[in-house]
Protein backbone atom coordinates (compact mmCIF):
# COMPACT_ATOMS: atom_id res chain seq x y z
CA UNK A 1 0.00 0.00 0.00
CA UNK A 2 2.93 2.48 1.68
CA UNK A 3 4.90 1.18 -2.03
CA UNK A 4 2.03 2.65 -4.13
CA UNK A 5 1.28 5.78 -2.58
CA UNK A 6 4.60 6.75 -1.71
CA UNK A 7 5.41 7.75 -6.09
CA UNK A 8 2.06 8.87 -6.15
CA UNK A 9 2.90 11.17 -2.90
CA UNK A 10 6.02 12.50 -4.59
CA UNK A 11 4.21 13.40 -7.92
CA UNK A 12 2.37 15.17 -6.42
CA UNK A 13 4.76 17.20 -4.46
CA UNK A 14 6.57 17.53 -7.46
CA UNK A 15 3.19 18.52 -9.59
CA UNK A 16 3.07 21.46 -7.00
CA UNK A 17 6.32 22.21 -6.75
CA UNK A 18 6.34 23.07 -10.59
CA UNK A 19 3.02 24.42 -10.71
CA UNK A 20 4.44 26.93 -7.98
CA UNK A 21 7.60 27.57 -9.56
CA UNK A 22 5.55 28.03 -12.95
CA UNK A 23 2.96 30.68 -11.61
CA UNK A 24 5.81 32.46 -9.56
CA UNK A 25 8.35 32.38 -12.37
CA UNK A 26 8.82 36.30 -12.42
CA UNK A 27 9.35 37.04 -8.91
CA UNK A 28 11.84 34.13 -8.63
CA UNK A 29 13.79 35.89 -11.69
CA UNK A 30 13.92 39.04 -10.28
CA UNK A 31 15.04 37.39 -6.45
CA UNK A 32 17.45 35.67 -8.31
CA UNK A 33 18.66 39.01 -10.56
CA UNK A 34 18.73 40.91 -7.02
CA UNK A 35 20.40 38.02 -5.23
CA UNK A 36 23.32 38.51 -7.70
CA UNK A 37 23.06 42.50 -8.48
CA UNK A 38 23.34 43.17 -4.42
CA UNK A 39 26.56 41.61 -3.67
CA UNK A 40 28.03 43.23 -6.82
CA UNK A 41 26.43 46.64 -6.45
CA UNK A 42 28.72 47.29 -2.88
CA UNK A 43 25.60 48.76 -1.21
CA UNK A 44 25.17 49.07 2.16
CA UNK A 45 22.38 47.48 3.99
CA UNK A 46 21.47 50.69 5.43
CA UNK A 47 21.22 52.19 2.14
CA UNK A 48 19.14 49.70 0.43
CA UNK A 49 16.71 49.54 3.07
CA UNK A 50 16.61 53.53 3.72
CA UNK A 51 15.77 53.15 -0.61
CA UNK A 52 13.36 50.45 -0.74
CA UNK A 53 11.18 51.79 1.86
CA UNK A 54 11.37 55.52 0.36
CA UNK A 55 10.19 53.90 -2.88
CA UNK A 56 7.57 52.09 -1.15
CA UNK A 57 6.02 55.00 0.26
CA UNK A 58 6.37 56.75 -3.15
CA UNK A 59 5.15 54.21 -5.51
CA UNK A 60 2.53 51.45 -3.54
CA UNK A 61 -0.71 53.99 -3.76
CA UNK A 62 -0.06 54.39 -7.26
CA UNK A 63 0.48 50.50 -7.81
CA UNK A 64 -2.74 49.65 -5.12
CA UNK A 65 -4.79 51.66 -8.28
CA UNK A 66 -4.68 48.60 -10.62
CA UNK A 67 -6.55 46.48 -8.31
CA UNK A 68 -9.48 47.45 -8.74
CA UNK A 69 -9.66 47.01 -12.67
CA UNK A 70 -8.09 43.30 -12.32
CA UNK A 71 -10.87 42.36 -9.79
CA UNK A 72 -13.38 43.79 -12.32
CA UNK A 73 -11.93 41.63 -15.28
CA UNK A 74 -10.51 44.84 -17.19
CA UNK A 75 -6.67 43.94 -16.87
CA UNK A 76 -3.92 46.04 -16.22
CA UNK A 77 -5.47 49.52 -16.21
CA UNK A 78 -2.79 51.49 -18.49
CA UNK A 79 -5.15 54.60 -18.28
CA UNK A 80 -4.06 55.08 -14.79
CA UNK A 81 -1.88 57.56 -16.92
CA UNK A 82 -4.87 59.62 -16.90
CA UNK A 83 -5.64 59.97 -13.13
CA UNK A 84 -1.93 60.68 -13.05
CA UNK A 85 -2.45 63.38 -15.60
CA UNK A 86 -5.08 64.83 -13.23
CA UNK A 87 -3.19 64.87 -10.11
CA UNK A 88 -0.56 66.54 -11.79
CA UNK A 89 -3.19 69.78 -13.22
CA UNK A 90 -4.56 69.61 -9.54
CA UNK A 91 -0.88 70.50 -8.51
CA UNK A 92 -0.25 73.07 -10.70
CA UNK A 93 -3.31 74.78 -9.78
CA UNK A 94 -2.23 74.61 -6.10
CA UNK A 95 1.26 75.58 -6.59
CA UNK A 96 -0.20 78.66 -8.42
CA UNK A 97 -3.06 79.19 -5.24
CA UNK A 98 0.57 78.59 -3.10
CA UNK A 99 -1.05 76.71 -0.63
CA UNK A 100 1.81 74.58 0.71
CA UNK A 101 2.44 71.79 2.83
CA UNK A 102 0.06 68.58 3.89
CA UNK A 103 -3.30 71.03 3.35
CA UNK A 104 -1.33 71.57 -0.07
CA UNK A 105 -1.67 68.23 -0.62
CA UNK A 106 -5.12 67.39 0.64
CA UNK A 107 -6.54 70.16 -1.35
CA UNK A 108 -4.61 68.95 -4.28
CA UNK A 109 -6.71 65.21 -4.25
CA UNK A 110 -9.34 67.56 -3.38
CA UNK A 111 -9.12 69.07 -7.13
CA UNK A 112 -7.70 66.17 -8.65
CA UNK A 113 -10.96 64.52 -8.13
CA UNK A 114 -13.81 65.84 -10.41
CA UNK A 115 -10.60 65.39 -13.56
CA UNK A 116 -9.95 62.19 -12.60
CA UNK A 117 -13.60 61.20 -12.57
CA UNK A 118 -14.65 62.78 -15.65
CA UNK A 119 -11.14 60.99 -17.36
CA UNK A 120 -12.09 58.10 -15.57
CA UNK A 121 -15.79 58.23 -17.04
CA UNK A 122 -14.33 58.55 -20.43
CA UNK A 123 -12.17 55.56 -20.29
CA UNK A 124 -14.89 53.65 -19.32
CA UNK A 125 -17.04 54.46 -21.47
CA UNK A 126 -14.84 53.94 -24.94
CA UNK A 127 -13.56 50.52 -22.94
CA UNK A 128 -16.99 48.85 -22.31
CA UNK A 129 -17.05 49.67 -26.42
CA UNK A 130 -14.04 47.82 -26.66
CA UNK A 131 -14.79 44.65 -24.81
CA UNK A 132 -11.83 42.06 -24.22
CA UNK A 133 -9.26 44.80 -25.60
CA UNK A 134 -9.03 47.14 -22.61
CA UNK A 135 -5.75 46.95 -22.21
CA UNK A 136 -4.38 48.18 -25.36
CA UNK A 137 -7.43 50.69 -25.80
CA UNK A 138 -7.12 51.84 -22.21
CA UNK A 139 -2.99 52.22 -23.14
CA UNK A 140 -3.89 54.52 -26.66
CA UNK A 141 -6.45 56.45 -24.55
CA UNK A 142 -3.75 57.65 -22.27
CA UNK A 143 -2.02 58.83 -25.88
CA UNK A 144 -4.90 60.61 -26.65
CA UNK A 145 -5.02 61.86 -23.64
CA UNK A 146 -1.56 63.06 -23.60
CA UNK A 147 -2.12 64.86 -26.27
CA UNK A 148 -5.43 67.00 -24.68
CA UNK A 149 -3.13 67.51 -21.41
CA UNK A 150 0.07 69.15 -23.47
CA UNK A 151 -3.03 71.20 -25.16
CA UNK A 152 -4.42 72.35 -21.97
CA UNK A 153 -1.18 73.10 -20.07
CA UNK A 154 1.18 74.41 -22.78
CA UNK A 155 -1.89 76.46 -24.87
CA UNK A 156 -4.51 76.94 -22.43
CA UNK A 157 -3.55 77.66 -19.01
CA UNK A 158 -2.27 81.15 -18.38
CA UNK A 159 -4.19 82.07 -21.75
CA UNK A 160 -7.91 81.04 -20.87
CA UNK A 161 -7.37 79.25 -17.40
CA UNK A 162 -5.88 81.47 -14.93
CA UNK A 163 -2.61 81.05 -13.91
CA UNK A 164 -0.95 83.81 -11.78
CA UNK A 165 2.32 83.40 -10.72
CA UNK A 166 4.97 83.73 -12.75
CA UNK A 167 7.58 81.11 -11.10
CA UNK A 168 5.23 78.32 -12.70
CA UNK A 169 4.23 80.38 -16.44
CA UNK A 170 5.84 80.97 -19.11
CA UNK A 171 7.56 83.77 -19.56
CA UNK A 172 5.11 84.15 -23.02
CA UNK A 173 2.52 84.73 -20.91
CA UNK A 174 0.78 81.33 -21.25
CA UNK A 175 1.66 77.58 -21.01
CA UNK A 176 3.90 76.16 -17.76
CA UNK A 177 6.93 76.01 -17.36
CA UNK A 178 9.14 72.43 -17.87
CA UNK A 179 9.26 71.82 -14.37
CA UNK A 180 6.97 73.01 -11.09
CA UNK A 181 8.88 73.03 -8.09
CA UNK A 182 7.16 71.61 -5.14
CA UNK A 183 9.78 72.36 -2.88
CA UNK A 184 7.19 73.87 -0.70
CA UNK A 185 5.29 70.74 -0.21
CA UNK A 186 8.31 68.30 -0.61
CA UNK A 187 7.78 65.25 1.87
CA UNK A 188 5.82 66.90 3.91
CA UNK A 189 3.75 64.23 4.62
CA UNK A 190 6.78 61.37 4.31
CA UNK A 191 8.38 63.92 7.37
CA UNK A 192 5.48 64.25 9.57
CA UNK A 193 5.77 61.24 12.01
CA UNK A 194 8.67 59.93 10.57
CA UNK A 195 10.78 57.78 12.66
CA UNK A 196 14.33 56.76 12.57
CA UNK A 197 15.50 53.28 13.20
CA UNK A 198 19.28 52.83 12.80
CA UNK A 199 19.96 54.61 9.98
CA UNK A 200 16.72 53.77 8.55
CA UNK A 201 14.19 56.53 7.73
CA UNK A 202 10.48 54.99 8.12
CA UNK A 203 7.88 57.80 6.57
CA UNK A 204 5.34 56.21 9.12
CA UNK A 205 2.14 58.60 7.98
CA UNK A 206 2.75 57.87 4.55
CA UNK A 207 2.72 53.80 5.25
CA UNK A 208 -0.23 54.13 7.43
CA UNK A 209 -1.98 56.22 4.60
CA UNK A 210 -0.99 53.31 2.36
CA UNK A 211 -2.15 50.44 5.27
CA UNK A 212 -5.28 52.44 5.28
CA UNK A 213 -5.62 52.08 1.30
CA UNK A 214 -4.79 48.02 1.42
CA UNK A 215 -7.56 47.78 4.71
CA UNK A 216 -10.43 49.99 2.40
CA UNK A 217 -9.43 47.36 -0.66
CA UNK A 218 -10.71 44.53 1.46
CA UNK A 219 -13.49 46.15 2.49
CA UNK A 220 -14.10 47.31 -0.49
CA UNK A 221 -13.88 43.60 -1.62
CA UNK A 222 -16.79 42.27 0.59
CA UNK A 223 -18.80 45.13 -0.60
CA UNK A 224 -22.16 44.28 -2.87
CA UNK A 225 -19.95 46.39 -5.50
CA UNK A 226 -16.63 44.85 -4.75
CA UNK A 227 -18.98 41.31 -5.10
CA UNK A 228 -20.13 42.54 -8.48
CA UNK A 229 -17.16 43.14 -10.23
CA UNK A 230 -15.74 39.79 -9.05
CA UNK A 231 -18.78 38.25 -10.33
CA UNK A 232 -18.34 40.66 -13.82
CA UNK A 233 -14.30 39.68 -13.73
CA UNK A 234 -15.59 35.90 -13.58
CA UNK A 235 -18.04 35.88 -16.26
CA UNK A 236 -19.91 39.37 -17.87
CA UNK A 237 -22.53 36.83 -18.90
CA UNK A 238 -23.78 35.18 -16.07
CA UNK A 239 -23.31 38.86 -14.06
CA UNK A 240 -25.64 39.99 -16.45
CA UNK A 241 -28.11 37.34 -16.10
CA UNK A 242 -27.68 37.77 -12.35
CA UNK A 243 -29.23 41.20 -12.39
CA UNK A 244 -25.92 42.92 -12.37
CA UNK A 245 -25.19 46.16 -14.39
CA UNK A 246 -22.09 45.26 -15.90
CA UNK A 247 -21.23 48.24 -18.17
CA UNK A 248 -21.90 50.24 -15.18
CA UNK A 249 -19.65 48.07 -12.60
CA UNK A 250 -16.66 48.12 -15.04
CA UNK A 251 -17.03 52.28 -15.39
CA UNK A 252 -17.15 52.27 -11.50
CA UNK A 253 -13.75 50.09 -11.52
CA UNK A 254 -12.04 52.45 -13.68
CA UNK A 255 -13.33 55.74 -12.00
CA UNK A 256 -12.23 54.09 -8.69
CA UNK A 257 -9.19 53.24 -10.34
CA UNK A 258 -8.70 56.84 -11.76
CA UNK A 259 -9.07 58.80 -8.69
CA UNK A 260 -6.71 56.58 -6.61
CA UNK A 261 -3.94 56.69 -9.37
CA UNK A 262 -4.52 60.74 -9.46
CA UNK A 263 -4.00 60.48 -5.52
CA UNK A 264 -0.64 58.14 -5.65
CA UNK A 265 0.45 60.46 -8.11
CA UNK A 266 0.34 63.54 -5.76
CA UNK A 267 2.11 61.48 -2.95
CA UNK A 268 4.30 60.13 -5.59
CA UNK A 269 5.31 64.21 -6.65
CA UNK A 270 5.59 65.15 -2.79
CA UNK A 271 8.09 62.66 -2.49
CA UNK A 272 10.04 63.48 -5.36
CA UNK A 273 9.49 67.69 -4.64
CA UNK A 274 8.91 68.84 -8.25
CA UNK A 275 6.74 68.19 -11.09
CA UNK A 276 8.14 67.35 -15.01
CA UNK A 277 5.22 68.94 -16.19
CA UNK A 278 4.95 67.22 -19.62
CA UNK A 279 6.96 63.71 -18.80
CA UNK A 280 5.73 63.34 -15.22
CA UNK A 281 3.18 60.97 -16.30
CA UNK A 282 4.61 59.09 -19.19
CA UNK A 283 6.46 56.13 -17.94
CA UNK A 284 4.11 56.13 -14.57
CA UNK A 285 1.73 53.55 -16.02
CA UNK A 286 4.21 51.41 -17.42
CA UNK A 287 6.21 51.31 -14.05
CA UNK A 288 3.61 50.66 -12.23
CA UNK A 289 2.49 47.89 -14.38
CA UNK A 290 5.58 46.05 -14.60
CA UNK A 291 6.16 46.23 -10.65
CA UNK A 292 3.01 44.74 -10.29
CA UNK A 293 3.56 41.82 -12.40
CA UNK A 294 7.16 41.31 -10.78
CA UNK A 295 5.41 40.71 -8.23
CA UNK A 296 3.37 38.05 -9.16
CA UNK A 297 0.24 39.44 -10.00
CA UNK A 298 -1.02 38.60 -13.98
CA UNK A 299 -3.33 39.99 -16.04
CA UNK A 300 -6.69 38.86 -14.49
CA UNK A 301 -5.25 37.85 -10.73
CA UNK A 302 -3.40 40.76 -8.08
CA UNK A 303 -3.38 41.11 -5.24
CA UNK A 304 -1.92 43.72 -2.30
CA UNK A 305 0.74 41.06 -1.69
CA UNK A 306 1.73 41.04 -5.08
CA UNK A 307 2.22 44.89 -4.79
CA UNK A 308 4.42 45.29 -1.62
CA UNK A 309 6.56 42.19 -3.16
CA UNK A 310 6.73 44.00 -6.55
CA UNK A 311 7.52 47.50 -5.89
CA UNK A 312 10.40 45.67 -3.34
CA UNK A 313 11.70 43.55 -5.94
CA UNK A 314 11.34 45.74 -8.87
CA UNK A 315 12.76 48.87 -7.18
CA UNK A 316 15.71 46.78 -5.62
CA UNK A 317 16.60 46.00 -9.37
CA UNK A 318 16.22 50.02 -10.08
CA UNK A 319 18.60 50.81 -7.40
CA UNK A 320 21.34 48.21 -7.83
CA UNK A 321 21.18 47.59 -11.45
CA UNK A 322 22.87 50.32 -12.24
CA UNK A 323 26.21 49.94 -9.98
CA UNK A 324 26.35 45.91 -10.62
CA UNK A 325 26.31 47.12 -14.57
CA UNK A 326 29.11 49.61 -13.75
CA UNK A 327 31.02 46.71 -12.15
CA UNK A 328 30.09 44.21 -14.67
CA UNK A 329 30.85 45.95 -17.67
CA UNK A 330 32.39 49.39 -16.26
CA UNK A 331 29.75 51.10 -17.86
CA UNK A 332 26.77 52.09 -15.53
CA UNK A 333 24.59 52.65 -18.54
CA UNK A 334 24.44 49.01 -19.44
CA UNK A 335 22.65 48.39 -15.65
CA UNK A 336 20.17 51.59 -16.97
CA UNK A 337 19.14 49.90 -20.21
CA UNK A 338 19.08 46.58 -18.75
CA UNK A 339 16.84 47.84 -15.67
CA UNK A 340 13.98 49.08 -18.83
CA UNK A 341 14.44 46.27 -20.69
CA UNK A 342 13.66 44.45 -18.13
CA UNK A 343 10.67 46.75 -17.25
CA UNK A 344 8.94 46.16 -20.90
CA UNK A 345 10.01 42.23 -20.99
CA UNK A 346 8.29 41.31 -17.99
CA UNK A 347 5.13 43.28 -19.17
CA UNK A 348 5.06 41.13 -22.70
CA UNK A 349 6.12 37.65 -20.84
CA UNK A 350 3.08 38.43 -18.53
CA UNK A 351 0.87 39.11 -21.51
CA UNK A 352 1.81 35.85 -23.49
CA UNK A 353 1.56 34.02 -20.58
CA UNK A 354 -1.95 35.60 -20.30
CA UNK A 355 -2.43 34.10 -23.59
CA UNK A 356 -1.33 31.04 -23.32
CA UNK A 357 -2.79 30.29 -20.42
CA UNK A 358 -5.99 31.32 -21.87
CA UNK A 359 -5.48 29.34 -24.77
CA UNK A 360 -4.48 26.10 -23.28
CA UNK A 361 -8.26 26.70 -20.59
CA UNK A 362 -9.93 27.22 -23.78
CA UNK A 363 -8.29 24.01 -25.39
CA UNK A 364 -8.79 21.82 -22.33
CA UNK A 365 -12.68 23.29 -22.16
CA UNK A 366 -12.84 21.84 -26.02
CA UNK A 367 -10.96 18.50 -24.67
CA UNK A 368 -13.44 18.07 -22.03
CA UNK A 369 -16.90 18.59 -24.24
CA UNK A 370 -15.21 16.51 -26.67
CA UNK A 371 -14.61 13.95 -24.51
CA UNK A 372 -18.25 13.94 -22.56
CA UNK A 373 -19.87 14.36 -26.40
CA UNK A 374 -17.82 11.43 -27.15
CA UNK A 375 -19.11 9.38 -23.89
CA UNK A 376 -22.46 10.28 -24.76
CA UNK A 377 -22.77 8.51 -28.14
CA UNK A 378 -21.09 5.31 -26.09
CA UNK A 379 -23.73 5.24 -23.96
CA UNK A 380 -26.06 5.60 -26.77
CA UNK A 381 -24.82 2.80 -28.85
CA UNK B 1 -37.97 58.20 0.58
CA UNK B 2 -34.92 55.78 0.15
CA UNK B 3 -33.65 57.79 -2.96
CA UNK B 4 -34.02 61.03 -1.10
CA UNK B 5 -31.89 60.10 1.62
CA UNK B 6 -29.09 58.62 -1.44
CA UNK B 7 -29.37 62.21 -2.37
CA UNK B 8 -29.21 64.19 1.26
CA UNK B 9 -25.98 61.89 2.10
CA UNK B 10 -24.69 62.77 -1.29
CA UNK B 11 -25.07 66.33 -0.83
CA UNK B 12 -23.79 66.46 2.26
CA UNK B 13 -20.36 64.87 1.70
CA UNK B 14 -19.98 67.03 -0.93
CA UNK B 15 -20.36 69.63 1.31
CA UNK B 16 -18.21 68.57 3.69
CA UNK B 17 -15.34 68.05 0.79
CA UNK B 18 -15.97 71.30 0.09
CA UNK B 19 -15.11 72.77 3.43
CA UNK B 20 -12.24 70.78 3.73
CA UNK B 21 -10.74 72.36 0.58
CA UNK B 22 -11.98 75.65 1.50
CA UNK B 23 -9.86 74.92 5.28
CA UNK B 24 -7.12 74.01 3.04
CA UNK B 25 -7.54 77.12 1.13
CA UNK B 26 -7.28 79.13 4.53
CA UNK B 27 -4.54 77.36 6.37
CA UNK B 28 -2.38 76.31 3.87
CA UNK B 29 -1.59 80.01 2.22
CA UNK B 30 2.24 79.91 1.84
CA UNK B 31 3.86 83.25 2.44
CA UNK B 32 7.97 84.28 2.25
CA UNK B 33 8.64 86.34 5.03
CA UNK B 34 11.52 88.75 4.18
CA UNK B 35 12.70 90.41 7.08
CA UNK B 36 15.26 93.43 6.66
CA UNK B 37 17.59 95.82 8.80
CA UNK B 38 17.52 98.91 6.92
CA UNK B 39 17.01 102.21 7.09
CA UNK B 40 13.71 103.55 6.40
CA UNK B 41 11.65 106.75 5.49
CA UNK B 42 8.36 107.35 6.38
CA UNK B 43 6.38 110.57 5.90
CA UNK B 44 9.12 112.42 6.76
CA UNK B 45 9.96 110.14 10.20
CA UNK B 46 13.01 108.14 9.41
CA UNK B 47 13.63 104.68 11.51
CA UNK B 48 17.55 103.87 11.17
CA UNK B 49 18.88 100.20 10.68
CA UNK B 50 19.95 98.51 13.50
CA UNK B 51 23.33 97.72 14.90
CA UNK B 52 22.37 94.29 14.63
CA UNK B 53 19.72 92.15 15.09
CA UNK B 54 18.94 88.22 15.74
CA UNK B 55 15.80 87.12 14.40
CA UNK B 56 14.39 83.80 15.86
CA UNK B 57 11.48 81.71 13.86
CA UNK B 58 10.34 78.99 15.79
CA UNK B 59 12.69 78.81 17.96
CA UNK B 60 15.63 78.54 15.72
CA UNK B 61 17.66 81.35 15.04
CA UNK B 62 17.20 82.45 11.44
CA UNK B 63 19.81 85.06 10.96
CA UNK B 64 21.95 87.63 13.05
CA UNK B 65 21.72 90.69 10.93
CA UNK B 66 24.12 93.76 10.37
CA UNK B 67 23.16 96.79 8.56
CA UNK B 68 21.22 96.51 5.23
CA UNK B 69 21.27 92.84 5.52
CA UNK B 70 18.15 90.55 4.77
CA UNK B 71 16.97 87.34 5.55
CA UNK B 72 14.18 85.28 4.95
CA UNK B 73 11.50 82.60 6.52
CA UNK B 74 8.73 80.80 5.12
CA UNK B 75 5.30 80.46 6.64
CA UNK B 76 2.31 78.57 6.07
CA UNK B 77 -0.94 80.47 7.24
CA UNK B 78 -1.73 84.05 8.32
CA UNK B 79 0.15 83.98 11.69
CA UNK B 80 3.65 84.86 11.81
CA UNK B 81 5.59 85.07 14.85
CA UNK B 82 9.05 85.90 15.42
CA UNK B 83 11.61 86.82 18.24
CA UNK B 84 13.96 89.62 17.47
CA UNK B 85 17.21 90.58 19.78
CA UNK B 86 17.91 93.88 19.13
CA UNK B 87 21.25 95.78 19.57
CA UNK B 88 19.84 99.37 18.51
CA UNK B 89 23.95 101.41 18.87
CA UNK B 90 27.19 99.67 19.22
CA UNK B 91 27.51 99.02 22.90
CA UNK B 92 23.94 99.01 23.91
CA UNK B 93 22.43 96.06 25.70
CA UNK B 94 20.33 93.92 23.51
CA UNK B 95 16.87 93.93 23.69
CA UNK B 96 13.81 91.23 23.25
CA UNK B 97 11.05 91.59 22.10
CA UNK B 98 8.18 89.08 20.15
CA UNK B 99 7.15 90.45 17.23
CA UNK B 100 3.34 88.70 16.01
CA UNK B 101 2.49 89.74 12.41
CA UNK B 102 -0.86 89.20 10.47
CA UNK B 103 -0.26 88.62 7.03
CA UNK B 104 -2.41 89.62 4.24
CA UNK B 105 -4.19 86.35 2.31
CA UNK B 106 -3.23 87.82 -1.30
CA UNK B 107 0.71 89.13 -0.90
CA UNK B 108 2.80 85.90 -1.60
CA UNK B 109 6.28 87.58 -0.48
CA UNK B 110 6.17 90.32 2.39
CA UNK B 111 8.68 92.81 3.63
CA UNK B 112 9.08 93.80 7.08
CA UNK B 113 11.34 96.90 7.91
CA UNK B 114 12.40 95.66 11.47
CA UNK B 115 13.87 99.71 12.51
CA UNK B 116 10.04 100.97 11.30
CA UNK B 117 8.70 98.48 13.18
CA UNK B 118 10.61 98.86 16.46
CA UNK B 119 9.76 102.40 15.96
CA UNK B 120 6.08 102.56 16.08
CA UNK B 121 5.76 103.36 12.30
CA UNK B 122 2.45 102.70 11.00
CA UNK B 123 1.80 99.22 9.28
CA UNK B 124 1.69 100.32 5.60
CA UNK B 125 5.36 101.91 6.03
CA UNK B 126 6.70 98.63 7.94
CA UNK B 127 5.00 96.08 5.90
CA UNK B 128 5.33 95.99 2.01
CA UNK B 129 4.39 93.54 -0.52
CA UNK B 130 7.88 91.88 -2.33
CA UNK B 131 7.48 91.57 -5.73
CA UNK B 132 9.94 89.43 -7.34
CA UNK B 133 11.66 90.14 -10.68
CA UNK B 134 10.61 88.39 -13.49
CA UNK B 135 13.42 85.14 -13.74
CA UNK B 136 15.01 84.34 -16.61
CA UNK B 137 14.17 81.92 -18.72
CA UNK B 138 16.56 79.31 -19.27
CA UNK B 139 16.44 76.33 -21.59
CA UNK B 140 15.31 74.17 -19.43
CA UNK B 141 12.25 76.04 -18.61
CA UNK B 142 11.27 76.01 -21.89
CA UNK B 143 9.29 72.60 -23.05
CA UNK B 144 11.29 70.62 -25.43
CA UNK B 145 9.02 71.38 -28.77
CA UNK B 146 9.17 70.05 -31.90
CA UNK B 147 9.09 71.90 -35.02
CA UNK B 148 5.80 71.96 -35.38
CA UNK B 149 5.79 73.26 -31.63
CA UNK B 150 3.79 70.44 -30.03
CA UNK B 151 6.09 68.18 -27.37
CA UNK B 152 6.44 64.36 -28.86
CA UNK B 153 8.92 63.32 -26.65
CA UNK B 154 7.11 60.07 -25.92
CA UNK B 155 5.48 59.47 -28.99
Amino acid sequence: MSNISKPAGSRSVGKTVGSFLANNSVPIMFILICAVCIPLSGFSLDYLLNEIITRLGRNAFLILSLLIPIMAGMGLNFGMTLGAMAGEIALIFVSDWQIWGIPGVILAMIVSVPFSVLLGLFCGKIMNMAKGREMITSYIISFFINGVYQLIVLYMMGSVIPIAHSSIKLPRGYGIRNTVGLLNMRQCIDNLLAIRVGGVKIPALTLLIIVLMCLLIIWFRRTKLGQDMRAVGQDMQVARDAGIKVERTRIISIIISTVLAGFGMILYLQNIGNLSTYSAHSQVGMFCIAALLVGGASVDRASIGNVFLGVILFHLMFIVAPQAGAKITGDSMIGEYFRVFVSYGVITIALIMYEMKKRRQKANIGEQLALAQKEEVQHEQ
Amino acid sequence: MNNKRKWIIRGCSLLVILAIAALMFLVGRGHTVYIDNKTLEFNGQTADALQRVEVWVGGERLSKLAKRERTMSTVIGQNFEMKLISTINKGDEPTEEIVKISLPYGWDGIVVNVPGYLAGLPQEAWMTEFIAEPEPVTAEDEPELSEDEIPMGDF
